[in-house]
């Protein structure tokens, strides 16, 4: 290995790793056979651990503001200072190895949900952040897509009501984002976003949708007939055979599905759920 | 004030810019955006189709756009990562930007990223390590690079170049160009004991393609580059005295956390103009007690935006 190569493997262990400075200088120290005061310069206002502690609390207290911003309603529930512990062991546990920030993220719900206490009565109640976590990380995603934007709408579509006799060209837009969850979150997380005090909802089986419509980012609580039926339209991509499996998975008829998606599909396309591939 | 060359590679002053930043979206598709030219972090926009997309497309149609880049990790003995500079090709293909930049630095090792722009030991081995890599990325991008001094808290003892020498022989070496930030001097300057106006007289003028400023934070036993404040006096005394020794180049004011309202943030880049008249802003550098200030903030990266 290079000398570069060595102090680079050195300075990058001191700052990932976790535990108190000194000793992450020493082990490293140790382990690549430096001597931090001979690596770093030191002076007269400051030593070389000194110097070295910039680079290793900085390197925490920037990535925690990433997830703060992105994660803020998880935030908000666990509080500031249970959220930063959680994020310092996600962070020990997976740091960063992408160029883009976006990724950072991207595992979150998992861990908090591998972090939860096994074999306790109350384990369903730690989902509650981990859902939480789920919905943000979502949001990110729907806002970054490659969207229904910048494709070709029919014009007068969605008022002239063609829909209802010419559905074969329906499809689930791209990017949808379509959970189940136990509680349903979509309130508590706008309160968030809009700074202000969120309820806690009740524990309840949830259907959300979230989507991108014109760049708008929509997040809504939605039947489970209109979910089964746009999770069908998702995997099979085809109108009328999405109508029969979200029939048969909620057990109520296909004409009275159809009726009821005769009223429901233009809020779906208004919200950027569907719409008609030209 | 000593000859001038302004050969800047061949590429032209733009004036006065500033970051594009999603706080500003919402406003910027609505006005005019007053400022001569964008910069943008490129990362925000690689992988991103989005609100922000839209916005630079928008942006890209009435002013200049240069890209700022925070991750190539030009300095890394990790193996250049290729599929970022793909990306970054990809989106240079859609911003048809008028320059691309980056730190000279390296951001993490062993596939680590540490999303900072760590300091490099200037010496022999790092120069030959650095000029191979610039080569190489100037290949892959077809076009000269622009490296950025970083804000710096530690140097090495094996170092047997100073900053300013090491960009001069990266320049020679590879035909780069150098994104002057006179607030990096200004702090690496007071956390290494060096003069900020020697180095920046001593810097290859020709080269300079673009300048940046911005307000550092005053920690007490060291400045932090934290973005976040009004320039102060001494980093606008550099300023001008970088501007005259180059002839005058691309300017770009930094502001990453704090944002200030669009209008603000204009007024401010604005005073450049008064600055090269010989008006500099009576500005402090801000101080703070708090050891949580936060150097090169990139939580604006990861903010979601939607119209």
């Amino acid at each position: 290995m290079t000398e570069l190569a060595n102090i680079q493997r050195w300075l990058t262990s001191i700052i990932v790793k976790p535990g108190a400075l000194n000793d992450k200088i020493r082990l490293a120290d140790d382990y690549y056979n430096l001597d931090n005061s001979e690596v770093v310069q030191a002076t007269l206002r400051q030593t070389s651990a000194q110097k070295i502690e910039i680079y290793a609390r900085g390197y925490i207290l920037r990535l925690m503001e990433c997830m703060e911003a992105e994660y803020p309603a998880v935030c908000k529930l666990l509080g500031e200072e249970l959220f930063h512990t959680f994020v310092r062991a996600y962070l020990i546990e997976q740091p960063s190895t992408s160029p883009d920030l976006y990724d950072l993220g991207k595992n979150f719900a998992t861990f908090l949900k591998a972090s939860q206490p096994k074999n306790t009565e109350q384990s369903n109640d730690f989902d509650l952040p981990v859902e939480l976590a789920i919905l943000e990380r979502a949001l990110a995603e729907i806002s970054r897509v490659k969207g229904l934007e910048g494709r070709t709408v029919k014009p007068n579509y969605l008022n002239d009501l063609l829909y209802l006799f010419d559905t074969t060209n329906i499809q689930a837009s791209p990017g949808l984002i379509l959970l189940n969850l136990s509680w349903p979150l979509a309130g508590y997380v706008k309160a968030v976003y809009q700074t202000q005090e969120p309820v806690i909802p009740g524990k309840k089986d949830s259907f959300l949708a979230v989507s991108r419509n014109h760049y708008r980012i929509n997040f809504q609580e939605i039947e489970q007939w209109q979910w089964c039926f746009l999770q069908s339209l998702q995997t099979a991509n085809n109108y009328t055979e999405a109508v029969r499996i979200a029939a048969e998975q909620c057990a109520i008829p296909q004409d009275t599905l159809m009726a009821d998606l005769i009223l429901w599909i233009s809020v779906a396309l208004n919200f950027g759920y569907i719409y008609k591939n030209e | 004030m000593s000859i001038t060359d302004t050969n800047r590679l061949g590429l032209p002053n733009l004036g006065l810019g500033v970051g594009l930043r999603s706080k500003h979206y919402s406003h910027l598709m609505q006005n005019d955006p007053v400022v001569d030219w964008f910069e943008i972090i490129s990362e925000n926009y690689i992988n991103n189709f989005g609100y922000g997309r839209h916005v630079l497309e928008h942006i890209c149609a009435v002013r200049p756009v240069v890209m700022h880049g925070v991750s190539m990790s030009i300095g890394s003995t990790d193996p250049l990562n290729l599929g970022y500079l793909k990306q970054l090709k990809e989106l240079a293909d859609f911003v048809k930007p008028v320059w691309i930049s980056d730190h000279l630095c390296w951001t993490g090792v062993a596939h680590l990223n540490t999303h900072d722009l760590l300091p490099l030991p200037l010496t022999l081995e790092s120069l030959q390590h650095v000029s191979d890599r610039v080569n190489q990325v100037q290949d892959i991008l077809q076009r000269p690079l622009i490296l950025e001094n970083p804000s710096t808290y530690m140097e090495f003892q094996s170092s047997t170049l100073h900053e300013w020498e090491f960009m001069t022989e990266l320049v020679n070496k590879t035909g780069c160009g150098l994104l002057l930030d006179v607030n990096n001097v200004f702090v690496s300057g007071f956390n290494h004991g060096f003069d900020p106006e020697f180095y920046i007289r001593n810097i290859p003028h020709k080269a300079v393609v673009q300048m940046h400023v911005a307000g550092p934070t005053d920690c007490d036993t060291y400045l932090l580059d934290t973005h976040d404040q009004p320039v102060p006096t001494q980093v606008w005394h550099l300023y001008k005295l970088a501007q005259e020794l180059t002839g005058g180049v691309s300017t770009l004011l930094e502001w990453d956390a704090n944002i200030p309202e669009y209008p603000e943030l204009v007024a401010e880049v604005q005073k450049a103009k008064q600055v090269m008249q010989g008006y500099i802003p009576e500005v402090p550098v801000h101080r703070t007690p708090y050891v949580d200030a936060v150097s090169n903030p990139v939580d604006h990266q990861v903010q979601i935006t939607h119209d």
